[in-house]
């Protein structure tokens, strides 16, 4: 391939008409591979004509797009080598200048482009101040490098290992606007980058950026480069199906180049084997009688059934499978009802899709209804509870963008005209109605289980059998369109609530592998992983942490884990490199992980060990948890208010991006820095008096704990003077028991 | 001994939630009653949710032995009831029939068969007493009773409803209104005038001063462990802040209170002022209110003055003397060359006073002042404010369980503007604060008459700018200091014991203070030694006229009045029983928190819904929070001393062998 070697700046039309014409001369070879290989994909067979289509006038994105392809196609070493200028691969002597940089790249990750002199703003600002470094782009984030930080050596805020405080990954950037004279415009992919673009404005999915520093602002001082940069940037945040295959090859590559040792905590189910489901079956029917109306059925196991349930599901045992196969195809998505959880009554929570719209009776639904109510220990007919009232993944998603921009104030001017009237801009959003909504669902759930009746949960408009819904409580159904969205919001409330074991962090991340991962939410489309013209966006998983949260203000003795470790949940979503969150399915994991080529190794997003140190991972621990006798289950259940009179906002996850909103050395996370180290002398004591008092704290299991700490931390960036910090013990030293015994002595009689 | 002291330690949470106050304000049965209603809808599942609150449990168990007692009371009531007829007023103090009395208080009225229409769990049957301290309502056809208990001192105004031809269950009564938010409904039976009598009662010792009759407080009397009439003491809390020194020094000029009649006796002034400084100042400030120290900063000697508007006057009157005294307290700082005159007004306000004789300095005549007008609103505003948060309030309150409105709940809250006002107070005291600890420059404050709004910010700033006010004795130091030996004018803006519901003077001015205090204890949750029961209880006696503490309107009458010798202070009361207030999560490590800076910004002010809710059963949370944190407490305080008798056991035992060293303690926060 006869590239100048000069590049760009120089040579660039040139350069840029060899690089698409090699490019048009490769795509069809490439097209190929890659419907060969998304085969088992079919969102990503389309991407390849709409690739097509878009060249023409994506001149530099697109290039580089199927520069990452060839990349990992090894095609066209050639035309990487021969193109420095413009993409640089990972290669043993930029390495070496990018570390001067001091841009960590992981393994496998490559650079696109950089721009320099660029400034940026911190969010909420006045733009009259701010950071001048370089700005870079990579196949897995955009990063910005400022040369007049000082040393990093006091940070205090949470330090990920896959990507820096002033980088985003390129999932999670949301939109880009670029400023050309006084004039914001959003870009999209397909269009042309304007020639005097002075800055650009990025929003990202996570907080990060979006309510944040996205509002980080780059301004530019030379020109050169900059179009460049720009046209990359939009063009691999929003790739026309194609991300996903980008960044799947880029765990691909990080897998070839250093094995993946999890180090995933063995009590996080999966619910991807049978036995995790077998498991959750004997815990949570203790009584084999009320279990026998069960059964575990692997009619899916290949996905035959249903292509967004999991291989294993639990159905009324009085349920053939191939009644099972029959009944499937009248309901949309093809998905039958499935078992959820059941309480100690035998009261079950079953998930139910509505019936697909093109079958006209409801014959199916009523024999699923009536096999639901044969598994009910006494036959009590289930209560159906639809999830579809003024609400919908629609309103979510508008909710949730009115939402956004009121937490993501471009200039402070903004951000006190929003304070004039924030309480009616915030009732205007309709996020806490949302809120509000599920809580108030799972709460009318829970009562009806809690009277022995089971719940069959179901959302969508379409009509009801009505002399069901009529008949008060029984089985409980969940009823909603595919039975994928607020179905598994309001599922897994219900059992957060009734049951205390999702309330311990394990217990929380196997409730999202069972109700969210693997019945099928489909987290791809949602979270917005490929930019799709019909948009299916909406963020679901924050609205149910949202719910959460409440839940833990409410209830704050009554969590394992902390609001950081929600927030961290929510901005980990957003990272390509796991496969939890990424895929609409399991069958589509199952293709990515068994590509006869390249298979997907699987990292899962709760080895935390992945991203975080002890010391950030320890604030994940909330030390005001009261942890319950196992055995006395059904004295533990919470029970929420709902009303939004009763709501708060999550300030931590929304408000951490605006500086000046930063309470300096205050915010209620002093509470919970309080309580840690009363829980810390607390400990202590009790070793000491275990007569432990030889080995105070052995150095690796200690963590320090920051003591002047302002209000979003450990997300802000601020630099409060000198750090205090002083050493705990690693709680996981004191296992629960050692807390129980604890709690006994506080209860004592005598 | 040690458990139960610790177990008492766990129950002060319940109390907390059970009473607002103690003694006069008895809610809990409200909750109470409405959660046994909804018991027998769902039991466990509700005993479940119970469960959760340490508090709420016991409560009701409580309440479940109390309720046996008083059920079996009730039917000697009855019994009376039936058999004396016709009651006069002398014989009801007797016996054990009537409501629990404190010193001094004498029943004055009883009414049989009255209905209590509680909006939230519906009409409730019993007897109505009223004495000279409060009015007492107590179910007879509930299991668990249901008492409601206002001191009269919270009510606003009484009104009569229906009449005797008025038709429909429950029409014929009486309707009260609070001062604390709360409207009560009576329903009386519509034959022989029978809530005459009550009525009478009711209006003769609500309104006592409009009936010649002497507030309770004059009747009151008991004994307490503390002496809260010494808490403050104006010279000693000048030393500690350092008052005498070279610039600023202790006056007696006033002490007869000639020089300004609602000035304390006792102030600090710049130490190069003279008498006739004083003096001269004092007749250029409205109502003779001259600048004086509020609190000196203990580094930069950066000050906090106050003082009332300048007589400017349309004519634009300048005072030279006055002008030398203000430039005495800028000079007073050598760190600054600067003043700031915080003018708490919005300027076209302060502009109009100029109508009425007064206005504001000119920074032609005031050299190096510059004058800020902090926007805030005078006490009118604030008062139809409260009205409004009331009417939005109670439209919640009202209904049992909040549907249609619920949707309007933040624009509703927005629209009264009650927190907007909140926000202007906080960043007006926040720009003191700025200037004082970051510039080190001394400001001087003032609004029209420099009781209302001025108070409210010296003390706000004063609270951020020292710890000392935040412990418990502190804050009641700041209060006798800032608001009651200055002058603001509780007797009006309260109206103690006066009819004139609908009195202009009357203005949530101290409220409005005390709901910042929380707004700030809200972002500083660690920071404050009280909690915000406290902060509840001094509200609640701000009207109940049990304690002298808030009687009249400044140092001149209280002194005039005896009433340091004729009445009990609220501070006696609180002192006595400090565990109650006690902030569990209170972190008093040096350098920790010393000047607080909170965020004036809407996204964080939040209506007090303990406060102005609290009525309302189906908005009340637990704090479990707090709940928690004793536990961990009372757990290390058990830990402790187990290790140490463990200690003194291998002590002994170490007479005769080596001993082991002691654990290392790594940190210890927590105050012991």
């Amino acid at each position: 391939m006869p590239c100048p070697n000069k590049g760009w700046p120089d040579n660039e039309r040139s350069t840029l008409h060899d690089a698409k014409s090699h490019i048009s001369h490769q795509s069809a070879a490439i097209v190929q591979a890659f419907a060969m290989e998304s085969k088992s994909c079919n969102n990503f067979i389309s991407y390849v004509e709409l690739e097509e289509h878009e060249m023409q006038n994506l001149e530099f994105g697109i290039l580089y797009i199927f520069l990452s392809y060839v990349q990992v196609q090894d095609i066209s070493v050639k035309f990487n080598d021969s193109s420095t200028n413009y993409v640089q691969p990972l290669g043993s002597s930029r390495r070496n200048s990018l570390s001067e940089n001091n841009i960590k790249l992981l393994p496998g990750e490559s650079f696109v482009t950089k721009a320099q002199n660029v400034l940026m703003f911190s969010p909420v600002s006045d733009l009259n101040q701010g950071t001048s470094g370089i700005l870079s782009v990579t196949n897995f984030k955009l990063t910005f490098v400022t040369t007049d930080e000082t040393n990093g050596d006091d940070v205090t805020r949470q330090q990920n290992h896959l990507y820096g405080y002033m980088d985003t990954c390129l999932t999670n950037i949301e939109d880009i606007y670029v400023t050309v004279g006084d004039k914001k415009r959003k870009l999209l992919p397909g269009n042309i980058v304007p020639s005097k673009v002075k800055g650009i404005f990025i929003i990202c999915k996570m907080w990060i950026l979006e309510f944040t520093n996205v509002v980080v602002l780059f301004q530019i001082f030379t020109h050169r480069r900059w179009e460049k940069s720009v046209a990359s940037i939009v063009t691999l945040c929003f790739p026309q199906q194609a991300r996903p295959v980008i960044w799947l090859r880029l765990s691909v590559s990080i897998s070839d180049k250093e094995a993946y040792y999890s180090s995933l905590d063995k009590a996080v189910r999966l619910f991807r084997d049978i036995s995790d489901w077998h498991n959750e079956l004997e815990r949570t029917i203790r009584n084999e009688k009320f279990r026998k109306c069960w059964r575990l059925s692997t009619v899916n196991v290949d996905f035959k059934l249903c292509r967004s349930l999991s291989r294993y599901i639990i159905i009324p045992a009085s349920i053939t499978d191939s009644q099972l196969i029959d009944a499937a195809k009248r309901f949309q998505g093809n998905r039958p009802p499935i078992w959820s959880w059941s309480n100690a009554r035998g009261a079950a929570l079953v998930k139910m899709p509505e019936l697909s719209p093109l079958v006209t009776n409801r014959i199916q639904e009523n024999i699923m209804f009536e096999n639901v109510r044969k598994s009910h220990p006494q036959k009590m007919p289930p209560v159906v509870l639809e999830l579809n009232k003024g609400i919908s993944v629609k309103l979510i998603a508008i909710a949730f963008s009115k939402f956004a921009s009121l937490c993501s104030p471009e200039n402070i001017r903004q951000f006190w005209l929003q304070d004039n009237n924030f309480y009616s801009l915030v009732e205007n959003t309709k996020w806490l109605k949302y809120v509000s909504y599920c809580l108030q669902k799972a709460v009318e759930a829970c009562e009806h289980l809690h009277l022995g009746l089971s719940v069959i949960l179901q959302g969508n408009d379409a009509t009801i059998n009505q002399s069901f819904v009529r008949r008060p409580s029984t089985n409980l159904v969940f009823l909603e369109g595919a039975g994928t969205d607020l179905c598994c919001i309001v599922s897994s409330l219900v059992q957060l609530l009734l049951d205390p074991y999702f309330r311990t962090i394990n217990g929380f991340q196997s409730l999202l592998q069972k109700e969210w991962v693997a019945s099928g939410h489909p987290f791809c489309d949602r979270l917005g992983h490929i930019c799709k013209r019909t948009s299916e966006k909406s963020p679901l998983l924050l609205l149910y942490l949202d719910c959460v949260w409440q839940l833990s203000q409410q209830f704050p003795a009554e969590f394992e884990f902390t609001e950081t470790y929600l927030t961290t949940l929510w901005d980990a979503a957003h990272v390509s490199i796991f496969d939890t969150f990424i895929f609409n399915c399991e069958k589509d994991r199952v293709a990515a992980a068994t590509d006869p080529d390249r298979p997907l190794v699987l990292r899962s997003v709760w080895d935390w060990r992945e991203q975080f140190n002890e010391q950030d991972i320890l604030l994940f621990d909330n030390p005001l948890y009261n942890p319950h006798e196992a055995d006395s289950k059904e004295k533990h259940v919470i029970k929420p208010l709902y009303n939004v009179a009763n709501l708060e906002l999550w300030s931590q996850c929304y408000f951490r991006w605006i500086p000046t909103l930063e309470i300096h050395n205050g915010g209620q996370n002093h509470i919970e820095l309080y309580a840690r180290l009363l829980r810390n002398d607390v400990n202590q004591l009790k070793m000491s008096i275990n007569g432990n008092c030889g080995s105070p704290i052995d150095k690796s299991n200690s963590c320090s704990v920051q003591m002047n700490i302002d209000s979003f931390y450990p997300f802000s960036n601020r630099k409060s003077g000198n750090i205090v910090s002083t050493p705990i013990m690693n709680s996981s030293i004191l296992a629960t028991k050692s807390l129980l015994e604890a709690q006994s002595l506080i209860t004592a009689t005598d | 001994m040690e458990k139960r002291s610790s177990a008492e330690l766990l129950n002060i949470e319940q109390n907390n939630s059970k009473n607002a106050s103690s003694d006069s304000l008895n809610s809990d049965s409200k909750s109470s009653s409405l959660n046994s209603k909804m018991g027998q809808e769902s039991e466990s599942w509700d005993k479940a949710s119970h469960s959760k609150s340490f508090s709420s449990s016991s409560t009701s168990t409580d309440n479940n032995i109390v309720s046996a007692l008083e059920a079996r009371k009730d039917n000697q009531v009855k019994v009376c009831s039936v058999n004396v007829t016709v009651l006069s007023s002398q014989n009801l103090s007797v016996g054990e029939t009537g409501p629990p009395l404190l010193n001094g208080e004498r029943v004055q009225g009883i009414a049989h068969e009255v209905t209590y229409v509680c909006p939230y769990s519906g009409p409730v049957r019993g007897i109505l007493s009223i004495t000279n301290y409060k009015l007492h309502f107590r179910s007879v056809d509930r299991e668990t009773p249901y008492v409601v208990e206002v001191p009269l001192g919270v009510v606003s105004r009484i009104e009569k409803v229906g009449g005797a031809s008025s038709k429909g269950e429950n029409s014929y009564g009486i309707e009260v209104f609070c001062k604390d938010m709360r409207n009560l409904r009576f329903a009386h039976k519509q034959e022989n005038h029978s809530r005459r009598d009550v009525f009478e009662k009711l209006q003769q010792y609500s309104f006592p001063l409009s009936h010649k009759l002497p507030l309770f407080a004059f009747e009151y009397s008991e004994t307490f462990a503390e002496n809260g009439w010494n808490v403050y003491e104006p010279i000693a809390e000048l030393k500690r802040m350092g008052v005498n020194n070279d610039m600023w020094k202790i006056s007696k000029i006033n002490d007869t209170y000639s020089i300004c009649d609602s000035y304390p006796a006792v102030w600090a002034v710049p130490a190069a002022a003279t008498d006739e400084d004083l003096q001269a100042s004092a007749a250029f400030r409205s109502r003779g209110r001259l600048p004086v120290l509020s609190w000196i900063h203990p580094e930069s000697q950066a000050t906090i003055t106050r003082c009332a508007q300048p007589l400017v006057g349309v004519g634009g009157k300048r005072s030279r003397e006055d002008e030398r005294y203000v430039q005495l307290i800028m000079d007073a700082n050598a760190q600054s060359h600067k003043l700031f005159i915080m003018d708490a007004r919005p300027m076209p306000n302060a502009v109009a006073n100029k109508a009425k004789g007064g206005g504001y300095e000119s920074e032609d005549a005031y050299q190096n002042a510059e004058l800020v007008f902090l926007d805030i609103h005078n006490i009118h505003v604030m008062r139809e404010s409260l009205r409004k948060l009331k009417v939005t309030f109670s439209n919640l309150l009202e209904l049992c369980f909040p549907t249609i409105d619920e949707a309007r709940w933040l624009s509703g809250i927005e629209s009264t503007v009650w927190l907007k006002h909140i926000k202007y107070v906080l960043a007006g005291a926040l720009r003191i604060v700025d200037k004082v600890e970051n510039h080190k420059t001394s400001v001087l404050v003032h609004c029209s008459d420099g009781w209302d709004r001025t108070a409210q910010l010296t003390a706000l700033a004063m609270l951020m700018l020292d710890p000392y006010y935040r412990t418990i004795k502190g804050f009641e130091v700041l209060i006798e200091k800032e608001w009651l030996s200055f002058g603001h004018k509780f007797q009006q803006r309260i109206g103690h014991g006066d009819e004139h519901h609908s009195d202009a003077d009357r203005s949530p001015v101290f409220l409005q203070f005390m709901d910042c205090v929380w707004q700030i204890s809200r972002q500083f949750p660690n920071a404050f030694e009280f909690n915000e029961h406290f902060l509840i209880t001094i509200l609640d006696h701000l009207y109940s006229c049990r304690f002298g503490t808030f009687l009249f309107s400044s140092e001149r009458e209280r002194v005039q009045e005896q009433v340091k010798h004729k009445t009990v202070s609220l501070w006696s009361y609180t002192n006595s029983q400090l565990s109650l207030y006690q902030n569990p999560l209170y972190w008093a490590a040096p350098n920790y928190q010393l000047v607080l800076m909170p965020i004036a910004s809407m996204r964080y002010i939040k209506p007090w819904k303990s406060l102005y809710c609290r009525w309302n059963p189906s908005m009340r949370q637990q704090d479990p929070v707090y709940q928690r944190t004793r536990e961990l407490l009372v757990l290390k305080e058990q830990l402790e001393k187990q290790l140490e008798e463990g200690r003194r056991e291998q002590a002994s035992r170490a007479s005769r062998s080596m001993t082991s060293p002691a654990p290392p303690r790594l940190h210890s926060p927590v105050h012991s």
